[in-house]
């Protein structure tokens, strides 16, 4: 029987696979507990130390290496994420609830916002840049770069709230419609609540996506850096293990922005359960 | 849905409030995302296509309309072979993450029976996506560069006695960190596409004695392509608008046309930037098309 090999071997590869996905990052994290200062980004590891991790975070004495300017482009960063979640989530639960119902035009408009996700950075960033440059205003993180975070995860947020909103039974709003309730009191003590999951999921694509996010912000913003740009002007002089550190650490960031996601999301659902058990009742 | 259906046009004359209510609240509801993603989306683009024709002095543009920076474009050789890089690139990468990933989603989508297996394999795959993309991109210095890990490996294991130098900074370094980068968005529709496929079909071939090459070439790779295609306009999209990847891996050496707009910007020259974002639309608009016309996504999905 063929498949009898077939299905090992690809097992393998797909293992290999991972390794390719995983191989570098793996890399990353091991030379980052280089010996520092005068520890290269390159193997061997001539001592094994935390030096460059005290380095990201200035704990130790200066040394021919700059620190990673990074603390304002965090702060930035984590302020544009949280402002563009917010709208993004706002936005697509409304998109997503126009969307129950067919409108004149839906078909355009889904492509429209659909669109946001798909044309490069390059592309709306340059133009957005063109339009401010001609209207004489000024580019910063906090409106054109703002703008242009929105205009990217926006889709995102609309087309996880279009599938919750595919899987929902409307026969709940419905009956509180039947029994006189307004629809803006509906949706806030029915609807909501039992959308609540796709709304987190929603505001975690939102946040994450404009906290990295890199080639719009670059066009967009003037001179104060959000942090993806902070990092990316380090590559073009010599690289140290510092920004392996950092690497590793706004990965570890990410995990806990994503346990408690997880964290929220298991509350939410069981009390989305509850509800639904009420409502049966 | 149900009470989603009645058309708009009617909603007037409906004597049922209930029916009326959502469908003119939808235009309210829909109306600031459209227009968010007018003014800053479709206006941005719609200006890129007009700029594109302004006249350039050295650091100003102005609105006297010349095509000059279009004549300058298709007769520059740095600039067409930009452009001819950016394909070239395009079309190895769609190739490699096709060719490295296929296997891959065979293996999940269609032999791994168990579900929550299957699910945690793609998990795994997501997960590098939860780092950031410049750390993801500059990951890949450490592992080609010249002292760099698969160097020492090669060495270890005596396959090559001197350091490979062509590994890092040159397209090979580039197209290597795209294809990792990018492969996953591969991935992810086709083992989606292959989840689908009815086993019976593929065991009725068997019991025929179709061999698992017919059977791949007959059955499962036809029922796939629309996951081919989807994955295909995903890694072509992202790849035709690269710049940082090509500029962090190849040392700058490698221009695509997403650096020459990086450039164009950072010293002034607006319309040509334009020009060149304007023939990179176009490109990929063809690109996008050219995926659509050989599967039609709407029948397949």
């Amino acid at each position: 029987m063929q498949t009898t090999i077939i299905k090992p071997v690809l097992g393998v590869y797909t293992a290999l696979f991972l390794l390719f996905l995983y191989g570098p990052f793996v890399v990353l994290g091991i030379l980052s507990f280089q010996i520092g200062p005068n520890g290269g980004p390159q193997f061997p590891i001539i001592e094994w130390s935390t030096y460059w991790y005290q380095h990201v975070f200035g704990l130790t004495p200066p040394s021919r290496i700059a620190p990673l300017p990074i603390y304002e482009g965090l702060a930035r960063s984590l302020t544009l994420a949280f402002m563009t979640m917010i709208v993004s989530t706002v936005l697509g639960v409304m998109s997503a609830q126009a969307f129950r119902t067919k409108f004149k035009g839906s078909d355009v408009v889904f492509y429209l916002i659909v669109l946001g996700m798909m044309v490069p950075g390059v592309l709306v960033g340059l133009g957005l840049a063109l339009v401010a440059n001609i209207i004489g205003i000024d580019r910063t993180w906090w409106s054109t770069a703002f703008v242009l975070h929105v205009v990217y995860t926006f889709p995102f947020a609309f087309l996880v709230m279009l599938a919750i909103f595919n899987r929902f039974d409307p026969s709940v709003e419905e009956a509180a419609w039947s029994l006189g309730v307004s629809p803006i009191k509906t949706f806030r003590k029915v609807t909501f609540p039992l959308i609540f999951p796709g709304v987190l999921s929603a505001m975690l694509f939102a946040f994450t996506l404009s906290y990295d996010e890199f080639s719009r912000t670059l066009f967009a913003s003037g001179r104060d850096l959000t942090l993806p740009l902070a990092i990316y002007g380090t590559f073009s002089i010599e690289i140290h293990p510092n920004i392996f550190a950092f690497g590793v650490l706004t990965t570890l960031f990410s995990f806990a922005l994503l346990a408690v996601y997880a964290i929220l999301m298991t509350v939410s659902l069981r009390r989305a359960k509850r509800l639904a058990i009420q409502e049966d009742a | 849905m149900t009470i989603a259906t009645p058309a708009p046009d009617s909603s007037d004359s409906t004597p049922v409030g209930l029916v009326a209510r959502p469908s003119r609240a939808a235009y309210w509801l829909i109306a600031p995302g459209a227009i968010w993603m007018t003014l800053f989306l479709v206006v941005p683009l719609g200006m890129m296509v007009y700029v594109s024709f302004w006249s350039q002095t050295t650091f100003k543009i102005e609105p006297i309309l010349t095509t000059k920076s279009w004549v300058a474009f298709f007769s520059s050789d740095t600039y067409l072979s930009a452009l001819w890089t950016t394909i070239r690139i395009w079309l190895l990468v769609l190739l490699s993450t096709f060719v490295v990933g296929y296997p891959t989603a065979l293996f999940v989508g269609l032999f791994v029976k168990n579900k929550t297996l299957a699910t945690a394999l793609l998990v795994l795959c997501v997960i590098p996506f939860w780092t950031s993309f410049l750390i993801r991109v500059l990951a890949w210095r450490p592992m080609l560069g010249k002292e760099g890990a698969i160097n020492i490996i090669l060495q270890a294991f005596h396959i090559t006695r001197e350091p490979i130098e062509a590994l890092l900074f040159t397209e090979l370094s580039v197209i290597i960190g795209m294809t990792q980068i990018y492969c996953v968005f591969m991935v992810g529709p086709i083992a989606f596409m292959l989840g689908r496929i009815d086993p019976n079909v593929i065991e009725a071939a068997r019991d025929l004695g179709a061999s698992f090459w017919r059977i791949f070439r007959t059955i499962i790779l036809p029922l796939s392509m629309p996951g081919v295609i989807v994955g295909g306009i995903f890694v072509s999209v992202m790849v035709l608008g690269e710049f940082a990847t090509a500029a962090a891996l190849s040392g700058r050496k490698v221009n695509m046309l997403g650096n020459i707009i990086v450039t164009q910007v950072g010293s002034l020259k607006w319309a040509f930037a334009a020009v060149v974002g304007v023939i990179l639309t176009i490109l990929m608009g063809l690109v996008v098309a050219g995926f659509l016309r050989i599967v039609d996504l709407k029948r397949e999905l």
